[in-house]
């Protein structure tokens, strides 16, 4: 009993004081959240009904689809499936609703990145963030969506499950292409066309 | 034993008290070394005490740190002997130690643990330079065992290790039901043994499962400033979400490091993107026959009798929606809008695509795209069923592919009638 107990009061306090990115993973494992049968479904399912809308949206213009828009679709349907406990998905579901809105006026930021980038190059700067690691952790912070300033632990964190919920998007995917087309598709391994 | 009925209804009550008073602090997971004098003690404490105490134990802990670094606040000190289960009970057993009441401890607890919140993060170093905490911990740890025996134990265990370090809750609710299994180990050695394995297998994880404050014990031979073990925690930290990495990304097994492991996450993360990628690109290829083609599975799959003939008694609504559908175009439009509406309602986003198709209907008498409004609820759940089929199996979609050309056959003359 009291093993149960102080477990019980483990998790309570867990889920009372998490952190922003804190305990995901200690939550429901990364794993099983994006590999369970239901979530396949669920996902599957909204997909389904997000590739339906974006062919009506087309229709108008009687223009098939491209492929950036389904995409951007399927990253959607990804997103809400998160249900918003992941930096990522939170970053797409924003980035995507501004873009609808700010769409007529073509709103594009100054891209500050760039700016600093070419003035680090003309300054002799001091070589900071020079180690690889560094580097790396930049790149992969623009990688996963709304990552960029996370601190390195917290990218990791957030890495894992968009690591997950990318395979996951890419299993309901391939399938559904496969049903619809009616043949198999060549699944491309993680090494190919480098 | 009434002593041990009081003690654990009063830690029981303290559990709830501390668990609504720490609701919004951040306190849970906090846990101090207990004092030396504490730990020489705690030896003696109970048998048979909840990890539930110790759950309350670790709580009320902090004030020790304020106690070790020798704040003279005995209040406090006694506290944190409640909390490990102390026994206040065994007042007479442990040697040295003066726990009065241990009621008046408890209801002093909280406000007083509030403010050395912030003392104890600072003082994380501060027990591990006092062995005995070390070895007060372990012998809470292993309060289970014979407590004479401990007691005994326990001086020497000081001297013995400072090893471990992690996180008391961890360790604890680990321990102390590890600990149950060695309830009855009569050695102390034993129990020295077991309590310091397990405290060494608890010293690699430096994270608390009460997320807030992290408690790390320097372990023996390492710095042991404040700086050095947050550092420690964070290395830890990101070290335990590199495994997991690990265990994601295929082909990472063999490589160590960071900087090797990061570089094949970020292969993975750009190879699945341009997975997606072209997945979209071929679904967009693709949508033209979407609708076509799930409604065709469905009818092939589910009627195949029909498929030719379209008879309207036994259909589903789906099939003698064509004809609706082509008779009054705009209501039936509406209609399946309605139906879509329903279904779509988690999600936002989609919303605004319904809007679009109720502008259609002047535009649109397409046989193609009215055979899209058809009710997707019926045939969703097929699609679905199919769809898992191909995740679950990845079977090739041979079968599919009959059907598809049988029913497009189908479909077209389905379009001209």
């Amino acid at each position: 009993m009291a093993p149960s107990i102080s477990h019980l009061n483990l998790e309570n306090s867990e889920r009372k004081k998490r952190r922003k990115t804190g305990d995901e993973l200690r939550d429901p494992n990364t794993e099983t959240r994006w590999k369970s049968e239901s979530q396949q479904r669920i996902y599957s399912t909204k997909l389904v009904e997000a590739l339906r809308h974006v062919r009506q949206n087309s229709l108008p213009t009687s223009k098939s689809p491209s492929g950036r828009e389904i995409r951007h679709a399927a990253d959607r349907v990804l997103a809400v499936a998160a249900k918003g406990r992941t930096r990522w998905s939170r970053a797409i579901l924003a980035s995507r609703l501004s873009l609808r809105l700010a769409n007529s006026r073509k709103h594009r930021k100054a891209k500050p990145g760039k700016v600093t980038g070419c003035s680090r190059l003309k300054r002799p700067e001091k070589k900071r963030s020079l180690p690889a690691v560094q580097k790396k952790v930049k790149v992969l912070g623009r990688l996963v969506p709304g990552c960029r300033k996370v601190s390195f632990p917290n990218l990791l964190e957030e890495a894992t499950d968009y690591i997950a919920a990318l395979e996951m998007q890419v299993r309901a995917m391939t399938a559904l292409t496969e049903l619809l087309t009616g043949a198999p598709v060549d699944r491309l391994g993680p090494s190919s066309d480098l | 034993m009434t002593v041990l009925e009081r003690q654990r209804a009063r830690a029981k009550w303290q559990q709830q008290e501390q668990q609504s008073y720490f609701g919004g602090s951040e306190f849970g997971g906090l846990f101090l070394e207990p004092s030396q004098a504490v730990q020489g003690n705690f030896q003696g404490l109970v048998g048979g005490v909840d990890s539930v105490l110790g759950e309350v134990a670790a709580v009320l802990v902090k004030p020790d740190l304020s106690l070790e670094s020798g704040l003279p606040e005995f209040g406090r000190f006694e506290l944190s002997n409640m909390g490990f289960g102390s026994d206040a009970l065994i007042n007479g057993s442990t040697t040295g130690f003066h726990i009065n009441s241990p009621t008046s401890m408890t209801s002093g607890c909280p406000p007083t643990v509030a403010a050395v919140a912030p003392e104890e993060r600072g003082k994380v170093s501060v027990p591990a330079e006092k062995k005995s905490s070390v070895a007060g911990r372990e012998s809470f740890k292993k309060r289970k065992a014979d407590k004479v025996q401990n007691t005994k134990v326990g001086a020497e265990e000081d001297t013995k290790d400072k090893k471990s370090k992690v996180s008391a809750e961890e360790g604890e609710s680990k321990i102390t039901t590890e600990q149950t299994s060695t309830k009855n180990n009569s050695s102390a050695t034993n129990n020295r043994e077991t309590s310091a394995d397990t405290s060494k297998e608890n010293s690699k994880a430096s994270e608390v499962q009460k997320p807030d404050y992290i408690h790390v014990r320097a372990r023996r031979g390492q710095a042991t400033d404040s700086h050095s073990l947050a550092e420690r925690v964070r290395r830890e930290k990101i070290s335990e979400r590199m495994k997991y990495l690990q265990d994601l990304v295929p082909g990472c097994n063999k490589i160590t490091g960071k900087a090797g492991m990061l570089d094949e996450i970020i292969n993975y993360v750009q190879s699945l993107q341009r997975q997606v990628e072209f997945l979209s690109m071929k679904l967009a290829a693709v949508n033209p026959r979407l609708d076509f083609n799930i409604e065709d599975f469905f009818s092939k799959e589910l009627f195949p009798a029909c498929s030719t003939g379209f008879p309207t008694t036994g259909m589903s609504s789906e099939m003698t929606n064509p004809a609706y559908l082509q008779f009054n175009p705009v209501q039936q439009l509406v209609s399946c809008c309605g139906l879509e509406m329903g279904m779509n309602t988690p999600d936002m986003a989609f919303r605004r695509t319904m809007s679009a198709p109720l502008s259609l209907p002047e535009t649109y008498l397409d046989t193609s795209y009215i055979t899209q409004l058809q009710p997707s609820s019926t045939w969703d759940a097929d699609l679905q069923n199919l769809l898992n089929l191909e995740f679950h199996q990845g079977r090739s979609t041979s079968y599919a592919s009959q059907q598809l050309t049988g029913s497009i056959e189908a479909s077209n003359l389905k379009m001209e009638i």
